[in-house]
């Protein structure tokens, strides 16, 4: 498995996150709790995130990863404690307002959640059709943001004549189509072999590079440890260690 | 406006894309549509059997001797025309009433001593009502317009026949009651099945509907072409019915008579056409009333049953 370290691609440098003591975080959660049953999925959570940055969060199968990830796309509500997004906190968010909130953050999965009947380009308009963009406008976008994953030559092609590293792309496509603060990737590598791992991994450094804040929940030790970006490690719900620029250790 | 034919598109991409589901989805509207459209014309037909029976319910009001004079009779028809429940008033003379006796089927004896030269039938008339159920306060009103007792006692008809009249209107309300307990009934059975075929399709897309939130669709995209399919369940099960009921009635109206539908058939029969041309008909009524509910049906079930994938 070593070997995928060994793939021939220069990492950017990590940015270094000038902090402002005084300046608001994009997203901070405040001892955030969230009880599906007796036993919490996530207990007493803080976590400050800085825009630009790009988080790992880690932990084995369980621990609550994906329901932070929940959390933050107000698609479950904390029992306890607070979460703020660009200053705002999600609570107050009315229903109506939680679509285009959603737009501010894109989010891609393990299994990608491309729809068969649709070529990778309708895939992507799908997310702005379904949104009421114009269709003269869909068309630029998308043609822009399919370029920028590199699937210029493949968008006319369904998700099964796609490699998965391929689909992903076309997932994370759709997910910067709205143009994002936040892209919010929940173990994207899980299904994808050690080469389209890291084509992927390096597609979300350049996108980070590029000024979109990136949060990657994944138990891939390899990919996280070669990453040197901050690392965010829980145990059974709980936060354990926060490092700057950090190895997945247990 | 690109809003709003792009949601229709999507509604109609929706319903060709799971052929099985679609076809599924449209038959049971049709079958519910069917249902509905059969209960409402067995209680059409019955309520309009009813209708015939209760018009056939005349007033007859028969004068006191012949002494009495033509005018007092005209003044009393006159008087009577005014009450609100008379449509119409019809005199019978002596020559008349011969006539309509000579045409009952009674016994040749019976008949033959009365002639234009003998003859002792009273001079009567026919009073047409509105409203049967009102037939009591009507019959009252005639008594009190009959200020000089020209007519004869006990001879306003219905005190007579007071007890089967009676029965009759009774029994034709309880039909049309048991008409409508019928159309309800089967309606609603029928339309628990498009509630759950049209939700079981909303269900084999809830992928979609997970993408769509995950990328901020708002709530009118999601569910408008959920209800733009809604409305081609709605009249796609209406065309099929138009086809499929009055072949229906053809069929039925095959064996009316013949078979155990004697009761249906000879409603009908009551109205003096078949249960096909019944349907024929009024084809016109039927078909909007199945648009109408086809659609509204289509559009409230799909309404529901997306509901729930619109909490946030
Ligand atoms: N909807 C739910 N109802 C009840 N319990 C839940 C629900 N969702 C998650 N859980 C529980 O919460 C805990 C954390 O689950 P979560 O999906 O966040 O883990 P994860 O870190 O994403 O794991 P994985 O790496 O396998 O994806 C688990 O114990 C899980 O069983
Ligand atoms: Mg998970």
């Amino acid at each position: 498995m070593t070997d995928i370290l060994n793939i021939g691609s220069t990492l950017p440098a990590a940015p270094t996150v000038v902090e402002a003591p005084d300046k608001v975080p994009l997203i901070e959660l405040r001892h955030v709790t969230k009880q599906y049953t007796a036993n919490a999925a996530l207990k007493d959570v803080s976590i400050s995130i800085s825009e630009g940055e790009f988080v790992c969060l880690v932990g084995q199968s369980g621990v609550g990863k994906t329901t932070l990830i929940k959390l933050l796309t107000r698609q479950e509500a904390p029992t306890s404690g607070q979460i703020f997004v660009a200053g705002r906190n999600l609570a107050d968010l009315r229903n109506s307002e939680v679509p285009f909130y959603r737009r501010k953050i894109g989010v891609i999965f393990q299994d990608f959640k491309l729809l068969p009947q649709k070529t990778v380009w309708e895939n992507v308009a799908f997310a702005l059709e379904v949104c009421g963009v114009p269709d003269a406008e869909i068309k630029r976008r998308c043609d822009k943001v399919i370029d920028l994953v590199g699937l210029g030559r493949k968008k006319k092609s369904y998700p099964h004549e796609l490699s998965g590293g391929e689909r992903q792309r076309t997932a994370i496509a759709r997910a910067l189509v709205h143009s994002p603060k936040i892209l919010i990737a929940d173990e994207p590598t899980g299904n994808l072999d050690p080469i389209n791992t890291w084509e992927i991994v390096e597609l979300l450094f350049r996108i980070n590079s590029r000024g979109t804040t990136v949060i990657l929940a994944t138990h891939n030790r390899q990919v996280v440890d070669r990453m040197q970006r901050r690392v965010i490690l829980m145990k059974s719900g709980k936060l354990i260690s926060d490092q700057k620029s950090g190895k997945y250790v247990i | 406006m690109e809003t709003f034919i792009r949601i229709i598109r999507l509604g109609y991409n929706n319903f060709w894309r799971n052929r099985w589901l679609t076809l599924g989805a449209t038959l049971l509207m049709a079958l519910t549509l069917t249902m509905i459209s059969v209960s409402l014309i067995i209680s059409f037909i019955i309520r309009d059997t009813a209708d015939a029976v209760r018009s056939s319910i005349n007033l007859s009001v028969y004068f006191r001797d012949d002494a009495i004079t033509l005018e007092s009779i005209k003044a009393l028809q006159n008087r009577i025309d005014l009450i609100p429940n008379v449509v119409a008033t019809d005199y019978i003379d002596k020559e008349e009433a011969l006539q309509i006796f000579q045409r009952l089927p009674l016994n040749k004896n019976v008949k033959e001593p009365i002639t234009s030269e003998f003859n002792p039938l009273p001079r009567s008339l026919e009073i047409e009502t509105k409203d049967v159920e009102q037939l009591e306060a009507t019959v009252a009103a005639i008594s009190q317009a009959d200020s000089d007792k020209i007519i004869c006692d006990e001879c306003l008809s219905y005190t007579k026949n007071k007890e089967i009249v009676d029965r009759l209107i009774a029994s034709t309300r309880t039909a049309q009651q048991a008409g409508w307990l019928l159309s309800i009934f089967f309606g609603l059975i029928a339309i628990f099945n498009v509630y759950n075929i049209i939700r079981l399709t909303i269900t084999a897309r809830s992928d979609e509907i997970e993408i769509m939130r995950y990328v901020g669709a708002s709530n009118a995209f999601i569910r408008g072409p959920f209800i733009v399919e809604g409305i081609f369940y709605g009249l796609l099960g209406t065309a099929a019915t138009t086809l499929l009921v009055p072949l229906l009635a053809a069929i039925i109206s095959q064996y009316q008579g013949a078979s155990g539908l004697t009761t249906l058939g000879s409603a009908a029969g009551v109205l003096n056409t078949s249960f096909f041309n019944y349907v024929i008909d009024h084809l016109g009524s039927l078909v909007l009333t199945q648009l109408v509910i086809g659609v509204v049906l289509g559009v409230l079930v799909s309404a529901i049953s997306i509901r729930r994938y619109l909490r946030a």
